[in-house]
């Protein structure tokens, strides 16, 4: 089974995020990136596919800032091979450019499973997995909860609902999952075996021209306004835990 | 019947041989092991081993052990001229020692030293079966009791060979035998003379020599092996830093200890040389709180382990790690040193955890909360998971603004450390420790961003790779900088700085910031309000005390702050850890009974008069307020800095 799991930086949201000029973007001049999450799980699951049935795994990204290192650490933790794809486009695309490029490259690099994560803070749709499987005319199932092998042609995913159930799908490969939780949370990899897989090759592939963007436009972008209904606490750790100490005796909430 | 010298000389033989094949056995597995490097600084060697055997340092630091063991220890040593005697007597008839004084002031001695070990094994009796130090659980008893009934039956048989020699009339000793003399006018009165006292004489004589070759032919087996082992052990002990930990070959996997064939030679005479003498599990914070530590078992079941192995019945496929050593225990050392510190014979504890926690670490078996603090550290190169750039946040508080070391040249480069930087409860000392060097006039910087964590626990946790991604980083940014010494506020920082990166090309010289205070002070260059005087006491951080013997400089400002310090019994070299060392921090507290912490706060408040608990480590100000506050003991006594204790005198 040739798996490919889709990797993607997203701004490091411990950071103080501030919006740029143009009022719809933030600023990136600064920012931290880091691996989103949700992909995290998807490589983590990728590497136990490969683990418990024998599959390879290569990790692929469109090109930019950071990507290097963090294919790089994907190799670390069990990859077999990394891919990068160039764009020559100045940001990252929106998802919809995005799954157009890496159509491209999955199609040139052969896969009987795409994995990626379900969504990033910047694709809160989840839509890299449904434009994935559109592009490469594949079925697609959205917040994957674990995928087992069932042969080399099909995988059972795990698919969570509300009110604590949670479906077994079986899918027919070739197919694209967009993975909420790996069936273990991500490993540990250790310091040395990231510098180890410092020096592993990453390959380049050059993405199909997807002309002009043609995902959605944001048209504006703004802080969240502080409702009406909430009290906001400012001030180092102690002042807002005197604050909310006050709070809770104002109200009776303290024992005694 | 053969003549006696034949057959003394194959009963002799016979049990050497027995004995070692023994003793091969048992060190077999320390002939085929890696190698490691000892013989260096000869001269040093051999001084310790003068102090730790001829003068019973560590042993006497527990006075009653101490002294039995110096009673038993001596009277062997004088003792042995006895067993020579009867040895060289019966394989060569007419050897004696009585030209050298053997039947004058020898005698003399091995009566006064018979007396001296009957004291010391009637000491050691009580100790084990009256006074039973904690110390001794979990050590064989038995083992321990048929030892000391050994040496008694070498005593006694030999007491009563003289006194049936005397009865008989025999021996030119007896005016400097007073007790086989006594015992002698008693077998005389029982009707022992001439013959039959000859013949009691020949029957003791054998009962001694079997005694004798029992003991040796017993020795392989038992923990009195460190009759023969303690003094190399001691001698080829770990000359280097106390706080340098082995590297680890990052390019030629494995990494860490997997299996025990792979601890090279020393770590497996360690486990053969160990006592079972339990001062390292009474120092132990780990096995205090009711961890499953317990550095002697630590030390006993890797023997056992290792004996088991390569006598072929390991019982399966028993894993080292995790298995014989089970990760809860691996995991529950704060790397404190404490046992280390008290072992008399040396052996090296940490260096085998932290080869250990290695393989946990390559394998990816790290708890949930240990994963996230270091892949925090892996992204950011703090374990707060907070931004670089966030590092130099505190110096907002500042009066003036503090140099970047990278951007000009400083006399004094300050390594600030994580908690230091990034914890609001310590934040308050930090702007306090530059204020103050501020109004000393010290010409000083940070590195800002370019700080990274020192790496000091994350290398005590065994990630080796991590640990010298950020050593690198961190030396690369100091390299850069023009400045003539590092001061740093952490302990743990200090550790690193001093003592580990000089391994990765990182050789500076690194103060405390208590030693730059003490030294300001003395130059004149610092002047002190003194304070109110209270009544204080001081714990004394292990990676700055027993690691770095920086012992007196905090002392020393406190007394010129004008406070009283009340020590505590646990103190400098016996300081008891706060719980948080060697990345127990990022652990969560599983298992734990009573918080190290919380005991150490209960050993302040038992001095009765201390109302200030003073610290000089950022994560101890974090440690114990916490116990402060879980004891509920606010009223009674304060957690501070010894910077908090400093107040500069206004001109
Ligand atoms: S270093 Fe400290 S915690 Fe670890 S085993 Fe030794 S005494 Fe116990
Ligand atoms: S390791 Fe040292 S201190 Fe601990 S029991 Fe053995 S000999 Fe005693």
């Amino acid at each position: 089974m040739r798996v490919v799991v889709v990797l993607r930086l997203v701004p490091d949201l411990t950071e103080e995020l501030e919006i740029d000029e143009s009022g719809t973007d933030i600023d990136r001049e600064w920012i931290g990136i880091k691996l989103n999450e949700f992909d995290d799980h998807a490589l983590e699951e990728a590497v136990l596919l490969k683990e418990g049935s024998g599959a390879t795994v290569t990790a692929l990204a469109l090109d930019g800032e950071g990507v290097d290192r963090m294919l790089q650490s994907a190799i670390a933790r069990g990859a077999d091979a990394a891919v990068k794809v160039e764009h020559g486009m100045e940001h990252i695309p929106d998802q919809r450019t995005a799954a157009a490029i890496l159509a491209g490259a999955i199609k040139e690099l052969g896969a009987d499973l795409i994995l990626t994560g379900v969504q990033t803070p910047e694709d809160v749709f989840g839509q890299l997995a449904p434009f994935l499987a559109a592009h490469l005319d594949m079925p697609t199932v959205n917040a994957v909860g674990g995928v087992s092998a069932d042969g080399d042609n099909a995988v059972d995913v795990r698919q969570e609902y509300s009110g604590g159930m949670s479906a077994i799908l079986g899918v027919t490969l070739p197919a694209v999952l967009g993975i909420q939780t790996a069936s273990q949370p991500p490993r540990y990899v250790s310091g040395s075996k990231l510098r180890q897989a410092m020096s592993a090759e990453i390959a380049t592939l050059s993405g199909a021209d997807a002309g002009a963007a043609t995902g959605a436009e944001i048209t504006g972008l703004q802080e969240p306004e502080r409702g009406d209904g909430a009290t906001m606490f400012d001030g180092d750790a102690e002042t807002v835990a005197g604050k909310i100490v006050d709070v809770l005796n104002e109200r009776g909430l303290l024992g005694g | 019947m053969p003549d006696r010298p034949i057959l003394v000389a194959v009963v002799l033989a016979a049990a050497l041989a027995i004995s070692g094949w023994r003793f091969y056995r048992v060190f077999r597995p320390v002939l085929s092991a890696p190698g490691e490097y000892r013989f260096d600084e000869l001269w040093e060697r051999f001084v310790g081993v003068l102090s730790n055997v001829g003068l019973h340092k560590r042993l006497l630091k527990i006075r009653y052990s101490g002294v039995l063991h110096a009673l038993i220890f001596s009277s062997f040593i004088v003792l042995f001229t006895a067993i020579l005697q009867a040895f060289g007597s019966g394989l060569f008839p007419g050897f004696s020692l009585a030209p050298i004084g053997g039947n004058t002031w020898i005698a003399g001695a091995q009566e006064l030293f018979t007396v001296l070990i009957l004291i010391g094994l009637g000491m050691a009796l009580y100790q084990r079966v009256v006074i039973k130090p904690k110390r001794f659980e979990g050590s064989n008893k038995l083992d321990a009791l048929l030892i000391y009934a050994l040496v008694f039956g070498v005593v006694a048989t030999m007491t009563l060979e003289f006194a049936f020699h005397i009865a008989a009339g025999d021996d030119s000793s007896a005016a400097w035998r007073p007790i086989a003399a006594t015992i002698a006018g008693w077998l005389t009165a029982a009707g022992f003379s001439g013959e039959s006292a000859e013949a009691g004489a020949t029957f003791f004589y054998w009962a001694h020599i079997l005694v004798i070759l029992g003991f040796l032919i017993y020795i392989p087996g038992s923990k009195h092996r460190h009759m023969f082992t303690a003094v190399p052990n001691i001698f080829l002990r770990s000359m280097k830093p106390k706080g340098t930990l082995p590297k680890a070959d990052l390019d030629h996997p494995p990494i860490g200890v997997q299996e025990i064939g792979q601890f090279h030679w020393k770590h497996k005479l360690d486990m053969l040389s160990c006592t079972e003498c339990g001062r390292c599990q009474a120092a132990c914070p780990a096995y205090a709180a009711g961890q499953p530590l317990s550095p002697k078992k630590l030390i006993m079941d890797l023997r056992d382990h290792m004996v088991a192995v390569d006598h072929g019945h390991s019982d399966g496929v028993v894993d080292l790690v995790g298995g014989v050593i089970s990760e809860q225990t691996l995991w529950a050392c704060t790397t404190c040193r404490a046992c280390m510190e008290v072992c008399p014979i040396h052996i090296e504890h940490v260096p085998k955890i932290v080869e250990m926690r290695r393989t946990m670490v390559e394998d990816g078996r790290v708890s949930p909360l240990l994963q996230d603090a270091l892949g925090k550290l892996q992204q950011y190169g703090n374990s707060f998971g907070k931004p670089p750039r966030q590092r130099a946040k505190w110096t907002k508080e500042l009066s003036f603004k503090i140099k970047d070391a990278r951007k000009e040249p400083v006399d004094i480069l300050w390594f600030v450390g994580d908690y230091a930087s990034y914890d609001p409860r310590v934040q308050r000392i930090t702007v306090k420790v530059a204020e103050t060097l501020n109004a000393a006039g010290v010409d000083f910087g940070i590195l800002m961003d370019g700080e990274q964590n020192s790496g000091n626990d994350v290398r005590r946790v065994g990630e080796e790779g991590l640990f010298e991604t950020l050593a690198q980083s961190n030396i690369d940014a100091i390299a850069a900088c023009d400045f003539k010494r590092i001061v740093t506020t952490d302990p743990h920082s200090l550790n690193a700085l001093r003592q580990e990166y000089g391994a990765f090309g990182g050789d500076f010289e690194v103060l405390h910031y208590t030693q730059l205070l003490d030294e300001l002070i003395g130059q004149g260059r610092l002047k002190l309000a003194r304070g109110e005087g209270a009544t204080v006491t001081y714990h004394d951080p292990c990676y700055l005390g027993r690691y770095n013997g920086g012992f007196d400089a905090p002392r020393n400002l406190i007394a010129k702050a004008g406070y009283t310090l009340h020590e505590m019994g646990r103190c400098r070299e016996n300081s008891f850890c706060c719980g948080a060392g060697g990345g127990r921090i990022w652990q969560d507290e599983e298992g734990i009974t009573e918080r190290p912490s919380e005991n150490r706060i209960k050993e302040a408040l038992g001095l009765g008069d201390a109302t200030l608990f003073v610290v000089a480590c950022p994560k101890d100000t974090v440690m114990y307020t916490a116990a402060v506050q879980n004891l509920g003991v606010e009223d009674r006594i304060t957690v501070r800095d010894v910077i908090d204790l400093i107040e500069v005198a206004q001109a």
